[in-house]
């Protein structure tokens, strides 16, 4: 039908749903953390402060626009509306309501990887348009950790590929409709993924290139009102995205156990439960660990996690 | 290329204004200048202007944080050149309150490292129990942060026997979590990542450089002024210095933590060994001291503090002089911060290395140079060193 076309993308499972999804994310991982932490977390913005991502969003968007004298405009308002526009693109690459996502297609793993990295080149981007020294520091911390943990993300969706035997997010997740990944061959891959993704997120221990105690925001550091509003969406949705792909790829994505009655119903809700167990191992990694510092993470990278990386595809490949 | 980065005087690491200057290449510093004179609060020409008894309550808020080191080392200083003797249950007493604040003071510094190396979690969770002795400073005092408990000539207020149960209940479980945070702080990963090796001050340097407290007792420096020269009832409650030889922030952090312990330790001692009698002596609220000087030190929960006082005969100082242990660990703080030798400070360096000496800068900056002609200038960092004996 013709308003499929415009309503699929645009409201379900497209922009809108997403966005929800976000901010659902959002307030999943700091209620969380904020418990493990000993605290309430958002509480007073709807109930059990579900709406409260919601009102941070929209509060900030009413907030005075400020833009430095010497930055670089152009950059300073496309780096946010970029930011955005990739991770909806990205998160449309997702099965997030059948085993396919809303666009598939032979690779569409490799664009989905791809589009990650042309975020964190994005917010180089936006870490460089300001005139302020702690947002450069920042922007070279955004490309020290793009060096590090690109190649095991890759590496990671990669071996999992390489064991379905297809580059397309849709032929993994059917490939497991017998077995979860996680339960044999792929399991260290799902573990490398969680910690690359973790970088990825800019999430404890991770979260080097906007340390607070540091270079006090880092990249983000003159962004205000709606820039500063699309980067924390652009971010939640990333948060879904990786979470999300982590439960397509290796948890089997939108597939269990069926009933004729509830077809619709079922595979976005297995979907949501599999890519908030993600989120959950992703939230308490973050509430457990102290930031460590960028020379360490370079180094814990190269050192650690990319040889890991490489001797477990060339296993994958040895056993494929 | 080299650039410098201010670290201040507004920056989420400080809790007060400071500038720390540094000169970065890279991620690495190569030099650093620190300036704390934006909160000159002319406390010290205040005392000239109050009786001795309301200088005490002036004392009590030179620093929000070690009050009541403050006020012990007031009240001990006035003592002293008064002749007044505090009975030996308001010694024991004034211990107590003493440890306590050093327990509380302590678990927020801790609290507050954690936060700087980000690892929130941890620091919820000291705060979370800092109330425990926090409730028990209300309790003593009737105040949670500022008890003013000690007064000229003894304390205010007694602690009974329902109170001393309450307060070995509360220590007791407060004993068990600080074994905890000593166990994640000796092992965590990331911990000893972000702190093992970083702000290295070796004990020659420490010994150069006059640093004080934690600082130099990290840095196997075995100086505390509870033993070296006790004060109030420190010559009969005994207690082990905590030394560590690992020169670097985690020494520090352990310092602190082991001397939590050690305070608990003393707290129940003192209070199983409290003598019996009066806590308070009467003084007459409006008082004349005979002409004279004295020094009186205290260990605060920061370091060595001292207080000197000189009096000419009437009802108010002539001049009172506080020495702070921030500003004692300055110029060691200044050297930690350069990266120099081999051993690299990296920007993110910067916020551990200048929170392990536990700044207080409002007590701190108080000496501000006016010249002939009016003209008015602060002593920068340099000056400081050349002053030094």
């Amino acid at each position: 039908m013709w308003w499929s076309e415009i309503l699929e993308p645009l409201v379900y499972p497209g922009v809108l749903y997403v966005t929800f999804l976000a901010l659902l994310f959002e307030w999943i991982d700091r209620k969380l953390v904020a418990r493990l932490q000993n605290r309430v977390g958002p509480y007073y913005a709807g109930p059990h402060g579900l709406l409260q991502p919601l009102a941070d969003f929209l509060k900030l968007i009413s907030k005075e626009d400020i833009v430095p004298l010497k930055a670089d405009r152009l950059l300073f308002t496309l780096c946010p509306i970029l930011a955005l526009v990739i991770m909806f693109t990205a998160s449309a690459f997702l099965p997030m309501v059948a085993p396919y996502g809303l666009a598939s297609f032979n690779g569409d793993l490799v664009v989905a990887i791809a589009l990650l990295t042309i975020y964190a080149l994005i917010i180089y981007a936006s870490g460089i348009a300001p005139p302020s020294r702690y947002s450069l520091l920042g922007a070279e911390r955004v490309v020290l950790m793009l060096i590090g943990f690109e190649v095991p993300l890759t590496l990671s969706c990669l071996s999992v590929a390489i064991a379905c035997g297809s580059l397309r997010i849709s032929d993994i997740v059917l490939h497991q409709a017998d077995r979860y990944h996680v339960l044999g061959l792929c399991a260290p891959a799902f573990a490398l993924f969680l910690v690359a993704s973790q970088a990825e997120l800019e999430r404890v221990p991770f979260d080097i290139p906007e340390a607070e105690t540091e270079v006090v925001a880092g990249w983000q550091v003159e962004y205000a009102s709606w820039r500063l509003a699309l980067f924390r969406l652009s971010r939640d949705v990333e948060m879904l995205f990786l979470s999300g792909l982590g439960a397509a790829l290796f948890l089997g994505g939108p597939l269990g156990p069926t009933s004729s009655r509830f077809s619709w119903l079922l595979p976005p809700i297995y979907f949501l439960a599999k890519s908030i167990l993600v989120l959950v191992v992703l939230s308490i990694l973050r509430a457990s660990f102290a930031r460590i510092r960028i020379d360490q993470f370079v180094s814990f990278c190269w050192r650690t996690l990319i040889p890991v990386s490489l001797a477990y595809l060339l296993a994958v490949l040895w056993v494929v | 290329m080299a650039f410098s980065l201010p670290v201040g005087p507004q920056h989420p690491i400080h809790p007060e204004a400071t500038l720390i200057k540094i000169e970065v290449e890279g991620e690495q510093v190569i030099d650093a200048d620190i300036d704390v004179s934006y909160v000159h609060r002319g406390i010290e020409k205040a005392f000239e202007y109050k009786t001795y008894a309301q200088g005490l309550y002036l004392a009590e808020r030179i620093c929000g944080i070690c009050n009541v080191a403050h006020t012990t080392c007031y009240a001990i200083n006035i003592e002293e050149l008064a002749g007044i003797e505090a009975p030996t249950r308001a010694q024991y007493l004034r211990l107590i309150v003493e440890e306590l604040a050093r327990i509380h003071s302590h678990l927020l510094w801790l609290g507050l490292l954690a936060h700087l190396i980000g690892f929130e979690s941890l620091f919820m969770l000291i705060f979370r129990d800092r109330e425990l002795v926090m409730d028990l400073i209300e309790a003593i005092g009737g105040n949670r942060v500022v008890p003013a408990y000690n007064v000229i000539g003894g304390v205010r207020r007694d602690i009974d026997n329902a109170l001393a149960h309450k307060i070995r209940e509360a220590l007791g479980s407060l004993k068990e979590r600080v074994k905890r945070y000593r166990r994640v702080a000796t092992e965590d990963p990331t911990i000893r990542a972000r702190t093992v090796g970083v702000g290295h001050l070796s004990p020659s340097e420490a010994r150069d450089l006059l640093a004080v407290g934690p600082v130099a007792r990290a840095s196997s420096i075995k100086y505390d002024v509870r033993a070296d020269d006790p004060y109030i009832a420190h010559a009969e409650v005994p207690f082990n210095i905590v030394v560590y030889d690992t020169c670097d922030t985690w020494g520090r952090m352990m310092v602190r933590i082991d001397e939590v312990l050690e305070s608990i330790d003393m707290v129940l001692y003192a209070l199983d060994h409290l003598p019996s009698g009066d806590f308070r002596v009467k003084v007459p609220p409006i008082f004349k001291l005979p002409p004279g000087e004295n020094v009186a030190r205290v260990e605060a929960p920061r370091g060595e503090l001292l207080h000197y006082v000189v009096s000419d005969g009437s009802e108010k100082p002539y001049r009172y002089k506080v020495r702070t242990p921030t500003l004692a660990n300055l110029m060691a703080v200044r050297e930690m911060l350069r990266s120099r030798g081999g051993k690299a400070v990296y920007v993110a360096d910067v916020p551990v290395v200048f929170g392990s000496i536990d700044p207080c800068i409002c007590c701190t900056a108080r000496v501000l140079i006016v010249d002939e002609r009016g003209q008015a200038r602060e002593t920068t960092i340099d000056e400081l060193a050349r002053m030094r004996w």
